[in-house]
Order: structure tokens, then C-alpha cells, then sequence
């Protein structure tokens, strides 16, 4: 079945098995191996995008199911010219150990500074609750988030 | 000779200056923010790597850029042209023999391209202690999680299917799942032979019988551990490609690939020059991917196909074929004076090893040597066992034993100064060893910060005004 979506800002489409999921369709397909297979049943949040202002898990979501969405992935964050915030406060801080965890931690993290722009502690662990870091880096993790929301702000504030 | 003296004195001289040149207060040496992305991609030298020595600065690392750009290549995101994907079907039952395995339904599908089964497999066994564990289970499944055929077919999807169309006939055999009625002698055996007990050790140093009759006190306890999975977050994974020199490649997540090639050539019969391992980067090791799994199985069905062969371990694979952390069951005896020194240990483990050897070797060493605790002790003896049971083998896991062994000697340590009424800081710094202890295997320890580091622990984190 025909499944378009735009990703990260382009539009995109592929012919797929409908028991495909938006996880394999954007690897296998559109080439985005950003987004990993962790577990494949939506417990380790490794496969983490956002879709249409919401993070899903995209080893649950059928292709088909995004159909004419707005999907931004880990490739989406960075241009050409410049590291989103989070992506540089991650690498600062250390909170990319084997890196696996990574790309999921990063869009839920995302997720929740473009909605709460000055999360509390609580608020930023329990927005990342859904991703596991099995190198148990989560304290470098949630500082990089709290980094980055300052930086964002600051930016905003100047700007 | 002269000139390799001058080498030395020169790298000294360098270190001295290295040291003096430091700056008292170090900057973080991060990327600095306002850098861009450049491409193509050079990352940033860390300073930490231009200085000696680099303890106490902070460094980033160097592969952190493409992990958060997320454009770090694990194994599941190569593809080659015409790659096919592996599954491979688990037995059944515990412990079971394999009467027969028809793979012709499997084959008859559109899209499955080749099947393995274990009698295929040119020398059937592998390990890094004892080379006990088949790559393919045939004739005799010893564990739930253990793999007795394989099938490659164009999609992921098409081999799981195939997986439902292999019949094999089982014969199940009488199992064993805990490890103290595995050492009865009347327990199924898991690898025949007379006993389950694969390997042992001991360690003993002085009279620990005296020691303990000699002792004010004498404290016993028994203490278990479960077994733990690694989890790491990228399951075990690889690819091979069989060429037209007969020459494998294998790309895998494998964390010890000179290990792993050795394993390679004598599964394959083959010579180690005639196979190419290239390790990438690992989502998460942890030490269950210190040993081959698949790889053999996917060099020779890419040998079978002439197409390149991927493997990815579903969570579930990973869970119960892949290795675990030993459970231990641990008997400490220890005998203390009436102020709290430690007299004598004597202690015994049980190592639950599962179903195959993996790296018990080094766990049970590793296991024993540490199980006294950091303690000055004069009385030793200290007997381990590792026994096969009916479950998932266990194998390397961060600390090879050493944690085991340390939750049994610390908590004992709680129960003799609740005991006794002694502060269990102060009990620790009783016994704890000091510069020149002897270990339990009397090596003589040097640079030991045990005391100060402990005094200053309890210092930072309000130990005494949490005890008032």
C-alpha cells in the first residue's frame, strides 16, 4: 500500500506491506536509520519520533497509520549548518555512551522542550520514562535537557 | 640499548613538565557551542588526549557527534544488495533429544532461500573456557533458548514465517534447574558424564577450622543472587558474506573479535586467514557479547545462498539464548573477636551455570579471589563450584563475580557489627586491608586508598549525622 508523509519537512512516499510499521518504513524505505530497533514492542523507546507533535514509539505505529503526517526524525534536527541545542548539550555532557538510546532521548527530549520550554527535573524524567539507557547514563542525560532548555531560552530571550 | 634509556628519561621529562603545565582550574574541554556542523565531518581533538596525564579533565568523546546526529552505523543499519535476513528456531523443552528435523516445507516457500541445521555444522561446538556449547543444538537440546535450525529468507518477515514450517521431533529428557540438587548424584546430567560440577576452585591460607574454634564469635549466613540479562539496548546482531574465494567477512557486534575469529575457524573448519571479522560500533555490551552466537550460522548460510546474511536477535532471543549473570548461592562462615576483627572466612559458592560453560573460567576465579571482601583476614578457605543446570547459560557480566560475592561479604559485614554494637564504618576500617595487605591469594597490594576513601565518603554524604 502507497503510504505519503512528510518527513522532516519533505515530502516522502514508499509501497509497503501493510503490516509495515513507520519504523521500518522510515529505516528499510526511506533510508532514516536514525530511529533503532530495540525491543520491537515499545518498551525501550529507542525507535522514538515525532509525529504530528507527539512522540510515539515507531516500532508501534503501522506506516499506514501515518499516512499524511508530519514525522520529524533524529536526522531532523541538525542541518547543515548548525547541532539542534540538545544534540550539542548531549555530546558536552557525556550523555552518549554507546549512543543506541540516543536518537529516541533526544526526540523525546525535544518533544517536550518545544511544549515546556523550563521543565523541572521531574517533568523532563518523566517525559523520558518511556526511554532506557542501559549504559545507566541517565544523570548526564537529564542535565544535558536542562542545559539545552537554558541555552534555547536564552536564545529566544536575545533574539 | 642507549638510545631507549634517553626514550624513557625523555618521555619522564615530558610528564614532569606535562604535570607542571597544568592549570589548577580545568576548563571542560567540550565542543565549543558556537562551533557549526562542518562537512565533511571533522571532529574536535580533545585535549584531554594531547596531555598526560588526562585523570581529573573532563573529555568528550569522540564518536558523541554522530550518536546524537544519529548517523553512528550499528550492524541493523548496513544493508548490502540482495542481503538476505536469518531467524532461527529455539527448542522447545529444557532438556531434550532432537529425533529429527524436516526443514523440506521451510524450503518450499517462495522467498526462503536456505536452511541450517546443526548436523550441517563442520565441528559443532564452541566456548571460551570449555568448547561445550553447540552453535546449532543437534543431537541434544540443553536449555530452553537453545537454536536447532535456521532459515534465510529475503524479508525478516518470510524466514519467521518459514520458522513455523520446520517440524522436528523431540524426545524430552529429564532436566535439572537448581543447582544443589544438580550436584546430587542422582540428578539428571545436562552434558552426561557422572557429575554436573564442570569446574572448581579453591583458595586457603592458613587453618581456618582453628581459626573459627578460636573465635569469640562465629557468624553464618547464606546468601543468593539472581540472574541477571545484560539488556543492551542493540541486540546481538551480525552479517556475513560468503565470496567467490571462499572467504567469509562478518560484520558483528561481537566485542571480542580475535576471540571470535578463533571460535569462527574451528566451527567452520577453516583457516582464521580465510576470515575477515570487522567489529563496529556496540549498542550496549556489558559482556553478553563477549562470545560468538550466530555468526557461524550465518557464514555458512550465506556460504549456502552466495548472498550476504543479516541477523538481528529479537528482544526475545536476546533474553534467552544470549548469556546471563551467574546466579551464586554463597555459605559465609566468619569468625570475629570480641572487638570486631576478623579472624577467619571460610565460604563456599555455588555457581549456577546453566546450560553451557561460556566464561565461568573466569567468573569462578574471579568469584573466589574477591569473596574474602577487601578485609585483612589471617584463616581462608574459600571452596566454588560452577554446575550445569537446564537453563540459560550463563556467562561474562560486568564484574565477572565480583558483585555476587560482594553483596554476600558486605551484608555479612552488617550483620557482625549490628551484632557486636560496632559502627559498621568503624568495622570496616578494623579489617579493611591497608597499604601492604595480602590478598586472599597473598599478593601483596600497593596504591590501597580503602580507608581514606571510605572516611571520605562518610564524610561527604553526612554518615555520622545520619546515624545520631
Amino acid at each position: 500500500m502507497l503510504v505519503e508523509l512528510k518527513v522532516n519537512g519533505e515530502p516522502r512516499s514508499a509501497d509497503v506491506p501493510p503490516e509495515t510499521t513507520l519504523l521500518k518504513m522510515l529505516r528499510e524505505q526511506l533510508g532514516l536509520t536514525g530511529a533503532k530497533l530495540g525491543c520491537d514492542v515499545g518498551d525501550c523507546g529507542t525507535c522514538t519520533v515525532i509525529v504530528d507533535g507527539v512522540s510515539v514509539n515507531s516500532c508501534l505505529m503501522l506506516a499506514a497509520r501515518a499516512n499524511g503526517a508530519d514525522v520529524t526524525t533524529i536526522e531532523g534536527l541538525a542541518n547543515s549548518n548548525e547541532l539542534h541545542p540538545l544534540q550539542e548539550k548531549f555530546e558536552e555532557h557525556g550523555a552518549l555512551q554507546c549512543g543506541f538510546c540516543g536518537p529516541g532521548m533526544l526526540m523525546s527530549a525535544k518533544n517536550l522542550l518545544d511544549k515546556n520550554p523550563e521543565p523541572s527535573v521531574f517533568e523532563i524524567r518523566d517525559a523520558l520514562a518511556g526511554n532506557l539507557c542501559r549504559c545507566t547514563g541517565y544523570t548526564k542525560i537529564i542535565e544535558a535537557v536542562i542545559d539545552a532548555g537554558r541555552a534555547m531560552n536564552s536564545a529566544q530571550t536575545s533574539a | 640499548m642507549a638510545t631507549r634509556t634517553k626514550d624513557i628519561q625523555t618521555d619522564a621529562e615530558e610528564l614532569v613538565t606535562a604535570r607542571e603545565s597544568r592549570a589548577p582550574a580545568q576548563q571542560p574541554l567540550s565542543v565549543p557551542a558556537d562551533k557549526p556542523v562542518a562537512f565533511p565531518l571533522e571532529l574536535p581533538e580533545s585535549e584531554a588526549r594531547l596531555r598526560t596525564p588526562a585523570v581529573g579533565q573532563r573529555a568528550s568523546r569522540p564518536d558523541g557527534r554522530l550518536h546524537g546526529l544519529g548517523q553512528t552505523q550499528y550492524i541493523d543499519d548496513i544493508t548490502f544488495p540482495h542481503m538476505l535476513h536469518a531467524k532461527i528456531l529455539r527448542s522447545e523443552d529444557p532438556h531434550e533429544r532432537i529425533l529429527s528435523i524436516d526443514t523440506s516445507e521451510a524450503e518450499k516457500m517462495p522467498g526462503v532461500i536456505a536452511t541450517l541445521t546443526g548436523a550441517e555444522i563442520p565441528e559443532n561446538s564452541f566456548g571460551p573456557t570449555y568448547q561445550d556449547q553447540p552453535v546449532l543444538a543437534y543431537p541434544i537440546a540443553r536449555h530452553r533458548g537453545d537454536g536447532v535450525a535456521a532459515v534465510a529468507a529475503t524479508s525478516e518477515q518470510l524466514a519467521a514465517d518459514a520458522l513455523e514450517k520446520i517440524k522436528v521431533e523431540y524426545e524430552p529428557l529429564p532436566a535439572v534447574f537448581d543447582p544443589l540438587e544438580a550436584m546430587k548424584d542422582d540428578a539428571p546430567k545436562v552434558h552426561g558424564g557422572d557429575t554436573n560440577i564442570y569446574t572448581s576452585k579453591t583458595i586457603k591460607k592458613g587453618d581456618v577450622d582453628k581459626a573459627l574454634a578460636e573465635s569469640d564469635h562465629v557468624f553464618h549466613r547464606q546468601f543468593r543472587t539472581q540472574m541477571v540479562e545484560h539488556v543492551p539496548l542493540e541486540p546481538h546482531a551480525s552479517i556475513a558474506s560468503w565470496d567467490g574465494n571462499g572467504r567469509v567477512t562478518l560484520w558483528t557486534s561481537l566485542g571480542r573479535i580475535t576471540l571470535g575469529r578463533e571460535d569462527l575457524a574451528r566451527t567452520l573448519a577453516m583457516p582464521q586467514s580465510k576470515i575477515r571479522l570487522i567489529g563496529t560500533v556496540v549498542g550496549g555490551n556489558f559482556g553478553g557479547k563477549n562470545e560468538i552466537t550466530n555468526e557461524p550460522i550465518l557464514a555458512l548460510l550465506s556460504k549456502k545462498s552466495g548472498r550476504p546474511v543479516k541477523s538481528v536477535f529479537t528482544r526475545g532471543d536476546e533474553f534467552v539464548s544470549s548469556t546471563i549473570r551467574h546466579p551464586f548461592i554463597m555459605d559465609y562462615t566468619t569468625g570475629v573477636s570480641k572487638d570486631g576483627k576478623i579472624l577467619a572466612r571460610k565460604i563456599r559458592l555455588v555457581l549456577d551455570g546453566g546450560a553451557y560453560c561460556s566464561w565461568t573460567g573466569t567468573t569462578i576465579g574471579k568469584g573466589s579471589i574477591l569473596a574474602p571482601g577487601p578485609y585483612n583476614i589471617d584463616h581462608v578457605l574459600v571452596e566454588a563450584y560452577a554446575v550445569y543446570t537446564n537453563k540459560t547459560t550463563t556467562g561474562a557480566m560486568r564484574g565477572f563475580g565480583a558483585p555476587q560475592v560482594c553483596f554476600a561479604y558486605e551484608s555479612q559485614m552488617d550483620d557482625i557489627a549490628h551484632e557486636l554494637g560496632i559502627d559498621p564504618l568503624e568495622i570496616r576500617l578494623r579489617n579493611g586491608f591497608s597499604e601492604n595487605s595480602l590478598s586472599p591469594t597473598s599478593q601483596t597490594l600497593q596504591s590501597v586508598a580503602l580507608k581514606e576513601s571510605l572516611t571520605q565518603a562518610a564524610d561527604r554524604f553526612g554518615w555520622k549525622e545520619w546515624q545520631a
